[in-house]
């Protein structure tokens, strides 16, 4: 990790669990560098300024939005998406509820939610319904009406305790 | 987004050195503001000079019985910081309400004063707690009341070669209550309207009064002259109702995506007195 200057920077980050390099422009975004070159489409573009949450990654365990943050500023840190959490058939037990209470529709929102999600249970295992919808107010869904998705939060933080404690 | 260099200096003394040499260039913290405006092109930097990796520009620490908020300091930080919790629970307060949770990891107290924004939700109850700003340059360093800082929307006393780098907060008032009330559209929009007082009682009469008002004019506004009438008197409720008719005629809003001029003054005169009333501990008319 040297100290970076110039248009073209070159960077360092833990994309989940794996040690990524690059040499980019330092004007990309980490949402960019995830999306084009990484092919790691399961963050979203949704309005690009910080609104909608659809970009949403876990940045040092903590969810920002990654259409805000420049790929320079994600240097020596550890990012996860959803991408690093589970995969079909071996589903995350959070991912694994939002499929059994129905709290996906178009899917656009999701990666954002349940990361969002995942950074309020690394905090807080096991919140209420009210602390729930604090902590995804800033992700925004145009299908599920959100009731499904603080049933699948609940139900997806009791199996993350459960799982704790087996 | 916009060609520039990017920097990521370890020691504060470069980053000056660099504010200094490069003409143009940016500070970058958070990102949460600038990052829109560089992509919207409202931004064109020749440089910008990130903050994350210089130590001393992170957290909360007490100093002289009050305490310094390094400038990169993010909301959620200042959340979870008990000197902050302690001292200065209103900014908690107002911390909490800004933007969503996603926002409040990344965006930095620092950034929130230096976009000089007439809505930033931490300057309010800074400017009623009395904060000062520390400006550093190479080879210098002022102070400057928060009053003093904001210049318009988006201006700042900062030149071009100085960078914001704390918050110093005075030692607590022992004694004084302050509140912070914010009207948005919804929890995390940007402020339709906020007011932030702080109260202190010297048996029946006001003692001290701070009174900041945002989202209402070009800068985020302290009320002096609400200050004035309340201070030394007894607030009774004529009184609180006459500050509430004062402050709605201090502000100046506007008209805009948010909300219409007339409901922020409305909102200001209303949340003023609701917020002198909780202090008092009586309920508002």
């Amino acid at each position: 990790m040297t100290t970076q200057t110039g248009e073209q920077i070159s960077i360092r980050v833990t994309v989940n669990g794996r040690v990524e390099t690059a040499e980019l422009r330092a004007d990309r975004s980490l949402l960019e560098w995830l999306r084009e070159d990484l092919d790691l489409t399961g963050a979203k573009l949704g309005c690009n300024e910080g609104e909608c949450g659809a970009c949403v990654v876990l940045l040092d365990g903590r969810p920002v939005n990654s259409c805000l943050v420049l790929a320079a500023e994600a240097d020596g840190r550890e990012v996860l998406t959803i991408e690093g959490l589970g995969r079909a058939g071996a589903l995350h037990p959070l991912q694994q509820a939002f499929v059994d209470r129905a709290a996906v529709q178009c899917g656009f929102c999701t990666p954002g939610m349940i990361l969002c999600a995942l950074g309020l249970l690394g905090e807080n295992p096991d919140p209420s319904p009210d602390e729930i919808r604090r902590a995804l107010a800033g992700n925004l869904c145009r299908c599920t009406g959100y009731q499904q998705i603080v049933e699948a939060v609940l139900d997806g933080a009791g199996r993350m305790r459960e799982g704790a404690r087996t | 987004m916009i060609r520039c260099e990017y920097h990521c200096p370890r020691a504060l003394g470069e980053a000056l050195g660099l504010k200094a040499a490069v003409p143009g260039a940016r500070v970058i913290a958070g990102g949460t503001d600038l990052m829109v405006r560089l992509r919207s092109r409202e931004l064109a930097p020749a440089a910008l000079i990130s903050l994350r990796r210089i130590p001393e520009l992170a957290g909360v620490r007490e100093e002289q019985g009050g305490a310094r908020i390094g400038a990169a300091t993010t909301f959620t930080d200042l959340l979870d910081d008990p000197v902050v919790a302690r001292d200065y629970p209103v900014l908690a307060r107002a911390a909490a309400r800004v933007g969503s949770r996603q926002i409040r990891n990344a965006g930095t107290v620092g950034g929130n004063l230096a976009n000089a924004s007439p809505c930033a939700d931490s300057a309010l109850p800074l400017l009623a707690l009395g904060a000062r700003v520390r400006l550093e340059r190479s080879g210098g360093s002022r102070e400057l009341p928060l009053d003093d800082f904001f210049l318009g929307p988006g201006a700042t006393a900062l030149a071009e070669d100085e960078i914001l780098t704390a918050v110093i907060l005075p030692p607590p008032d022992i004694g004084a209550r302050a509140l912070f009330l914010k009207k948005g559209r919804v929890k995390m929009d940007l402020a339709v309207a906020s007011v932030a007082v702080l109260l202190s009682m010297d048996g029946p009469v006001c003692r001290k009064v701070r009174v900041a008002a945002g989202s209402v004019g070009p800068v985020p506004l302290r009320l002096r002259e609400v200050e004035a009438l309340l201070e030394g008197a007894a607030p009774t409720p004529e009184r609180t109702a006459r500050a509430a008719e004062v402050a709605m005629r201090c502000v100046a809003p506007i008209t805009d995506v948010r909300s219409t001029a007339d409901y922020r003054r409305h909102i200001v005169g209303v949340y003023l007195r609701r917020a002198l009333e909780s202090l008092l501990g009586r309920e508002a008319a």
